[in-house]
């Protein structure tokens, strides 16, 4: 049995199947917040460092605890695309990041990327044509929208549209794989951008004025976590049933 | 004259930089160039001797160059003049004003995503965010034609250039070990720790029997003048809040302040006026939403590989009706990004990538073409370290999306990346050209289309494989892989002729005596170097062509 993760066998690539590990095996944080409440580093909060951090940065991460209310996306649209963004972050409990209003806040203060392919519509009209594909894909399966569907239909859905595998209606508007890269790149900056996912993974956040000088394989700061592990993520999720 | 190896390794420690006292212009407690209150005005109606477009790599440099000769120069600069106590912060989404947004259409074969990975805006250009490597080209770069049979010759060879590389080398400064490669060289400061990334990645690569070296980047590793020494924090591609990182910011702006340049900045070009013989006379431009004609004795475009053909193409005239230098359908033509993939690896030991400047270890063991390889030309390999926004864009390109793509992040302390730059042959048809959808300030919209050829991706399939066995050198656990590009050169490329280029040796443009080029724009053919320091060179060159 591994007693840490030091070995690799927890990771998708490395099981049989290529799934990952069901996320119970990850130890509970205990300080400070992460999406879930679960991460390798469950005593580290970056949050308490921020008292390091120089001003315009703190004051544009902090923001992000509280971001403004939904301007872009409209009452039809919101419940679709939050269901999507959770699904494809796996945010299935909370606290979750609230991954949509930031995307939201990118799109109406017009902060888009710099190009758009030949064959696509500006991303935000990308953003808005596959909130009524989710729609018309769940309602293919019998439900009345994305957003109201059964987790297993949703990942279907997503799964599908991973692949490129979706089609009819709003589907035929777009590049279907130049489509998912637009809203997971939006998905995945939003996400990564909170301080809540920096707890989980154990991003030391940002480092001005004080920088780093502990620089090498398995040296910290002594600020920085230590990784746990309590639960072996491989062996122990099959000894509990939960595979 | 070739220069004796020992020199390079001699001169450590704080040599003063040659005619650029920009690094003891600098306030050791903030980081706000100062002067700009006392920065030189020139009124529009008032002709200068040269008007600049852009103030990034090419534009600051011949900006700092010439006003040291006493020329009144103006830089009309479209994004901000930055205070990087105020405006940069240590954060990847919050840093998205450093780069240029505005839309571009994007096709091709292989279309090239624009913006943050390769487009600046703003005084310094994209050196705010690139990474800091700062390699010369091998002298082989400016003979590919007559090398390999492909590509294109420079009119000029590296042995023009090497004195402004060693000048350059000196004013960012450089900091790396003794460079075997290419033209042989050591660099002014020693180089910087390596962090564990680099570290996991540097065994691998020894088993493999690659050679890499530390450096170089244009990160200061000792005193230079008022400039900080690096502090390690991992957060170069999102501007260097430190100063320690050279950008024209702090290398060049400073000295072109202090001898009357004036920076305009927030201000864009729209179109060069000529006059009745066909000579330049100025530029127009809009600022606060007002348009304004600066005029001009010359003018020098240094807008980089797509705002520089499009301004040229989009400036019209009778006797001009397909823009500027473009009478043989030059302009736009050849621009090229290199082959970029990154291949992750995974260790049991915390490697913590985001420590220590992401450019560190490099090799140029594959730069050369080598026949058994059954392609032209060839590639370097360097690290890079993603902080987690660039991570997670790694992990989903290798197919993980969801609790897949939740465990990979988790995982991200256990990992170390390497990337290769891939050199891809210049084609005519990898172009920038005008839409007919207009802008706010009523330019048309750019498009740029790329494709590969059979030999680009024989180049990025083997450099990808090269990655790989280098990881399982190491003993890797497990590899991540990402598909991208990176840099932009070409489009108003130099050359003999003006039915193969857009400008000559001098970077003047066919046919318009006062219109120069002063951006990576005008290179031929790109190697496996990163861009910056070459341009920086170019301009350095431009300068005393012209003075």
């Amino acid at each position: 049995m591994a007693e840490s993760y030091r070995g690799a066998g927890h990771l998708p690539k490395q099981r049989e199947g290529g799934m990952p590990a069901e996320p119970e095996g990850v130890p509970r944080q205990r300080r400070g917040t992460t999406p879930q409440m679960r991460g390798r580093y469950p005593d580290y909060d970056v949050l308490e460092q921020s008292s390091h951090w120089d001003d315009a940065t703190r004051e544009v991460v902090l923001a992000r605890l509280d971001p403004p209310p939904i301007r872009f996306f409209d009452d039809g649209e919101v419940p679709t695309l939050t269901a999507f963004c959770d699904t494809v972050t796996a945010q299935d409990s909370d606290p979750k990041i609230p991954v949509l209003s930031l995307v939201d806040k990118k799109l109406h203060e017009g902060k888009l990327d710099g190009f758009q392919y030949e064959d696509m519509p500006d991303d935000r009209d990308v953003w808005r044509i596959v909130a009524r594909g989710l729609d018309e894909a769940a309602m293919e399966l019998g439900h009345p929208s994305f957003g109201e569907a059964p987790l297993d239909d949703r990942h279907s859905i997503c799964e599908r549209f991973a692949a490129g595998e979706l089609d009819g209606g709003a589907w035929n508007e777009l590049n279907l794989t130049r489509a998912w890269s637009v809203v997971m790149r939006g998905v995945l900056q939003s996400f990564y951008q909170h301080p809540w996912a920096w707890n989980e993974i154990g991003f030391g956040g940002p480092a001005y004025p004080r920088g780093y000088a502990a620089l090498g394989v398995d040296r910290a700061e002594h600020w920085e976590p230590g990784e746990e592990f309590d639960i072996d993520p491989v062996e122990d999720a099959s000894a509990r049933g939960l595979e | 004259m070739r220069v004796s190896p020992r020199i390079g390794t001699a001169l450590k420690g704080a040599i003063r930089p040659h005619e650029n006292d920009s690094a003891f212009l600098l306030d050791p407690h903030r980081r706000d160039v100062p002067g700009r209150d006392r920065m030189r005005r020139y009124d529009d109606w008032d002709e200068v001797d040269l008007v600049i477009v852009g103030c990034g790599a090419g534009g600051g440099t011949l900006a700092q160059r010439l006003a040291r000769r006493g020329w009144r120069i103006v830089v009309l600069e479209r994004g901000p003049f930055w205070d990087p106590d105020e405006d940069w912060v240590s954060d990847e989404a919050g840093s998205h004003e450093l780069y240029w947004t505005d839309k571009r259409i994007i096709g091709g074969e292989d279309p090239v995503e624009m913006g943050k990975n390769n487009s600046g805006h703003g005084v310094g250009g994209s050196m705010v965010h690139y990474a800091g490597y700062v390699p010369r080209f091998h002298p082989s770069d400016f003979e590919v034609f007559t090398r390999d049979g492909v590509g294109a010759d420079w009119p000029i060879s590296y042995w023009d250039l090497k004195p402004h590389y060693e000048r350059v080398e000196r004013e960012l400064p450089a900091a790396g070990e003794w460079w075997p490669w290419g033209d042989p060289h050591g660099y002014p400061h020693g180089a910087h720790p390596v962090g564990g990334g680099a570290d996991v990645a540097m065994e691998g690569a020894m088993n493999c029997g690659i050679t890499m070296k530390v450096g170089p980047v244009g990160i200061v590793n000792g005193v230079f003048g008022n400039r900080p020494h690096c502090i390690y924090r991992g957060f170069c591609l999102e501007a260097c809040k430190v100063g320690a990182k050279a950008s024209p910011l702090v290398t060049h702006v400073p000295d072109a302040i202090e001898h009357g340049a004036e920076i305009r900045a927030d201000s864009m070009a729209t179109r060069i006026e000529l006059d009745e013989s066909g000579r330049c006379r100025g530029v127009v431009y809009q600022r606060d939403g007002r348009e304004g004609f600066q005029r001009a004795a010359a003018v020098a475009v240094a807008g980089y590989s797509i705002e520089t053909p499009r301004l040229l193409l989009a400036s019209t005239s009778k006797r001009f009706p397909n823009g500027l230098a473009n009478d043989e359908d030059q302009v736009g033509r050849y621009v090229m990004v290199q082959g970029a993939p990154q291949v992750a690896g995974r260790y049991p030991g915390l490697a913590r990538m985001y420590k220590a400047p992401p450019p560190e270890i490099c090799s140029e063991d594959f730069y050369e073409t080598d026949p058994e390889r059954g392609f032209a030309r060839g590639f370097s390999i360097q690290t890079v370290a993603p902080l987690p926004i660039e991570w997670a864009q790694h992990v989903l390109a290798d197919g993980h999306w969801g609790r897949a793509m939740r465990e990979y992040m988790r995982d991200y302390n256990h990992w170390s990346v390497l990337g290769v730059l891939c050199e891809l042959l210049p084609h005519s048809n990898n172009r920038v050209a005008l839409t007919g959808e207009e802008d706010e300030y009523g330019l048309p919209i750019p498009r740029f289309d790329y494709t590969q050829s059979p030999n680009d991706r024989a180049n990025i399939a083997f450099a990808k494989d090269k990655l790989h066995e280098i990881w399982e050198a190491a003993d890797a656990q497990d590899v991540l892989t990402i598909d991208r590009y990176a840099h932009l050169v070409g489009g108003c490329r130099m050359g003999a002729s003006p039915q193969e280029s857009a400008v000559d040796s001098d970077h003047r443009a066919w046919g318009i005596p006062n219109l120069f080029v002063a951006d990576g724009s005008v290179m031929p053919t790109q190697g496996s170097a990163n861009p910056a320091l070459t341009i920086m060179a170019l301009a350095s060159r431009l300068a005393e062509r012209l003075a």
